[in-house]
């Protein structure tokens, strides 16, 4: 059985460390995690793919078994890729700044309220505002990680804009995997 | 984006409820521009969000501006329970 220990990792982390070692190594998974949110999302993520949960308190956590397959739909979906969403901008549409900001913003709070959500979502140059401190859509970004979504900020971007310590959602990437994630997608859908 | 006992204001057109954003951040006042909750007709398909703490300040702000919103609403549960007929 294969295990991960996602201890003192802040939300979303637990739950998108969970999803990428269930599509690399299909199978039996025990996790060790800490009591409250990230247990919570992990075993709504987890069930919410069709796989069986047991729990059991360890020290300093609780230990989570997450055994069978993936429902139908979700084995179907991993075969075939990932969604992506490429956000190229922190505004969506031509148009005034301030109501491409707005559009933006509500956009992304949006996907929250839907059912099928992005497999990654992708931020690169001044999209990456989107995902530092005070950006506004914090609080979605890291409902859609509860829900599995892998959020990446290009690091480059960050440094461009001298945000790199400021960021506040997901994690970094480099365009290495922007463009294998891009090429390998199932679908992409620019912004 | 919505919890347990937060307040959703619906307002007329866009340009109020940019304005009330605006208005409310000058004062420093913890709400959020969402997206209208899908139970919730807006126009404008935008709304504001804030908490119980905060909703005295909020109400007294948007009144003394003129800016008071078409409906007000409480999230109880999974419904939303609608505050009088204007604030």
């Amino acid at each position: 059985m294969n295990s991960l220990d996602v201890r003192g990792m802040a939300c979303p982390l637990p739950v998108v460390s969970v999803k990428r070692a269930l599509e690399a190594a299909p199978g039996e998974l025990r996790v060790l995690l800490d009591d409250g949110a990230p247990r919570e999302n992990v075993k709504r993520f987890a069930q919410g793919r069709g796989y069986q949960v047991q729990e059991e308190p360890v020290e300093g956590g609780f230990a989570c078994t997450i055994s069978g397959s993936p429902k139908r739909e979700a084995a179907a979906a991993e075969r075939a890729g990932a969604n992506v969403m490429l956000f190229g901008t922190d505004r969506m549409g031509d148009g005034p700044e301030e109501l491409g900001r707005l559009l933006m913003k509500n956009f992304i709070m949006t996907l929250v309220e839907l059912q099928e959500v992005p497999d990654r979502m992708l931020f690169v140059n001044s999209g990456v505002l989107l995902t530092v401190a005070g950006s506004e859509v914090l609080e979605a970004l890291e409902a859609l990680g509860n829900r599995g979504v892998e959020v990446l900020s290009c690091g480059l971007c960050l440094d461009f804009f001298k945000k790199k310590e400021q960021l506040a959602a997901g994690g970094v990437t480099n365009m290495l995997t922007i463009a294998e994630s891009l090429l390998q997608a199932r679908s992409v859908v620019r912004l | 984006m919505v919890k347990d006992g937060d307040y959703v204001a619906i307002f007329n057109s866009i340009h109020r409820v940019m304005e009330a954003e605006r208005l409310l951040k000058d004062k420093h006042l913890k709400i959020l521009l969402i997206p209208a909750p899908r139970a919730l007709a807006a126009d404008c398909g935008l709304a504001l969000r804030y908490a119980e703490d905060v909703r005295s300040d909020v109400e007294a702000a948007l009144a003394e501006a003129g800016l008071l919103p078409r409906d007000l609403y409480r999230k109880s549960g999974e419904a939303f329970e609608k505050i009088g007929e204007k604030v």
